[in-house]
């Protein structure tokens, strides 16, 4: 957290431009909010990742209830992926039918995830749950995608090919009934892997409080093989429509949709996206990676030490659940 | 001193103590206002309470004006180090706990009475009425059957404390010890800073009339914190028709993505 505060603490003096939330039942800066936008759009355009697991932290450190935090950046997701997929749409590179069955999977492990993430809440545990997930999980993923990367980079720099992926598709994958063709991928395997990664991530996503972008991305990599240039677009198809599914939930049942806060935070978002999205060119894939991972493994290092270090104030308000 | 322990005393009697009773009322009072507006534009507000002491001739006189907001319940919880791993406990719920609570006086409030009207009154931070039913038992205690005391035992008056300490910070809670000013012989004012994240509701501000370190005189005045406008629509759609709420705030996300990038792809 202490990072996030720093960066947060870097902002520019704001100027004093404050508008009050419906919802949060609080006043905060606009430009503050829109710069955090910016940010977490243009990370999110460049790596095609929702950029919830960075916002949702920087919203609780500014004061934010971290439910409205995690409910209300679901809007922000909601329409930087989705003028992020047009984008993408545009160069062909968006496996819809792919998209369509990981987010089947991904909806209905979104309402699991939002079940267990209450009675963890109710047992006053999901901190422990919520640190020791982003550590083990962020951790492994960051962690593989750097050592990956970063041999690729060295290979390119010796001047020799990238070595062909030595281990293609886990064997059992082909042995799995129900298949289908995903042209776009250049796949023909079974829909049972892919739904069942989106149900994985869809459990994950909602107890973590976010899209889960971090976590489809490799997983297309390295356990679907899908073709690189249509892995970003297709993630951020998948996470539209989950992140649709959440945001309505989430209001339904918690009431902790801020609109406002939402709009504001999008405004700048879009913006952000659009840059990182032209970003992205310039770079080399396993360059992006590289850096992805080192921005992964820091928030779960972040999230995870947390559990180490003897708090400033043993005491902690927690919500009530009901407002 | 055991028996003047928080945990031994049930909390019902605090809830329903009448405010007391004085045999002719010497107190005049009023706010600036009775209603605060919240609108998109609302950074906190400053109400100040005024009034007059009838009568006061040369007796000294103290007064004590309390304003608590709405009341909650909120959950504690405490971080415990296991295994060289800091968890969490399980969440204490304190419950009637006020969302705001600021105890102005013309001096400390020790100087002004004593112990037993500070509880009894709920005067001062450390006096708010509050407490934790969902953990109290019934115990047999001293030879005496059927006492309500608190399963925290004697952590709960750290436990409380912490109530406060982290409401005190972030200026919610507060004691002002010489808040309340005479500004002319029997006029007095004290001044309310309402912050911009203090609770929607109904406040309450109490004025007490001490003297010789006894309440004399009571007056009470309502002040309603509401939204109004568009603050006030959002947060009415929100809790009344929850699936439209959220089903047009995602279509709207969506739509502005959607916009966004038809106006990129031109420019």
């Amino acid at each position: 957290m202490q990072a996030f505060a720093i960066l947060a603490a870097l902002e520019p003096e704001p100027v004093n431009v404050d508008i009050y939330l419906p919802i949060a039942e609080m006043s905060v800066n606009v430009l503050t909010m829109i710069g955090l936008g910016v940010l977490v759009g243009f990370v999110s355009g460049l790596f095609g990742v929702g950029g919830g697991f960075l916002m949702a932290p920087v919203l609780v450190s500014l004061g934010i209830p971290p439910s409205v935090a995690v409910a209300s950046q679901a809007g922000h997701v909601l329409a930087t992926s989705t003028s992020s997929v047009m984008s993408y749409s545009q160069s062909d590179s968006v496996d819809y039918r792919m998209g369509a069955v990981m987010a089947a999977g991904g909806v209905v492990g979104a309402v699991i995830g939002v079940e267990i993430f209450r009675i963890l809440r109710l047992l006053g545990q999901i901190d422990l749950v919520v640190s020791l997930a982003y550590l083990l999980v962020l951790g492994s993923i960051g962690g593989m995608m750097l050592k990956e990367s970063l041999t690729a980079m060295l290979l390119r720099r010796k001047g020799e090919a990238p070595p062909r992926p030595k281990v293609k598709r886990p064997v059992w994958i082909y042995g799995l009934p129900f298949k289908m063709r995903f042209p776009r991928s250049g796949l023909y395997i079974s829909f049972i892997p892919p739904a069942a990664i989106g149900l994985l991530v869809g459990i994950l996503s909602a107890m973590m409080g976010v899209g889960g972008g971090f976590l489809i991305v490799p997983a297309m990599i390295y356990i679907l093989r899908m073709k690189a240039s249509v892995v970003v677009g297709t993630s951020l198809f998948q996470i539209v429509i989950t992140t649709f599914v959440t945001m309505i939930l989430q209001a339904v049942r918690n009431h902790s949709v801020d609109m406002i806060l939402a709009l504001i935070l999008l405004a700048g978002g879009v913006i952000g996206g659009q840059a990182g999205i032209r970003m992205a060119n310039r770079f080399r894939a396993d360059e992006l990676r590289a850096i992805m991972a080192v921005i992964i493994l820091m928030a779960g290092l972040q999230m995870g030490l947390s559990l180490f270090v003897p708090p400033q104030n043993p005491f902690v308000l927690v919500p009530t659940g009901q407002p | 001193m055991v028996a003047v322990l928080p945990p031994v005393i049930p909390p019902a009697i605090i809830q329903t103590l009448p405010t007391p009773a004085p045999s002719s009322n010497l107190l005049s009072t009023d706010l600036t206002q009775n209603r605060i507006e919240v609108s998109s534009s609302f950074q906190g507000a400053k109400v100040v309470v005024y009034g007059a002491v009838v009568e006061s001739r040369d007796q000294p006189s103290d007064i004590v004006v309390v304003v608590s907001g709405p009341r909650a319940s909120m959950r504690l919880i405490r971080k415990v180090q296991v295994a060289g791993l800091w968890l969490n406990s399980r969440p204490v719920v304190f419950e009637g706990a006020p969302g705001f609570y600021m105890a102005a006086s013309s001096q400390p409030l020790d100087k002004i009475t004593g112990f037993s009207n500070r509880r009894r009154l709920g005067l001062g931070v450390d006096y708010i009425a509050m407490d934790t039913p969902r953990d109290t038992k019934i115990v047999t205690r001293y030879g005496v059957r059927d006492v309500v005391v608190n399963s925290l035992e004697d952590d709960y008056l750290e436990w409380r404390q912490a109530v406060t300490r982290l409401k005190q910070k972030s200026s919610l809670y507060s004691d002002n010890p010489f808040g309340v000013r005479f500004v002319d012989r029997n006029l007095f004012r004290a001044e309310i800073d309402l912050p911009s994240d203090a609770p929607i509701g109904t406040y309450k501000a109490e004025v007490w009339l001490f003297r010789d370190g006894e309440p004399v005189s009571y007056s009470a005045k309502l002040l309603r914190v509401e939204k109004v406008g568009f603050e006030r629509f959002i947060y009415d759609t929100a809790h009344r028709r929850p699936w439209l709420y959220g089903i047009v705030s995602a279509l709207i996300c969506i739509g502005l993505g959607l916009g966004a990038s038809r106006i990129f792809r031109r420019g």
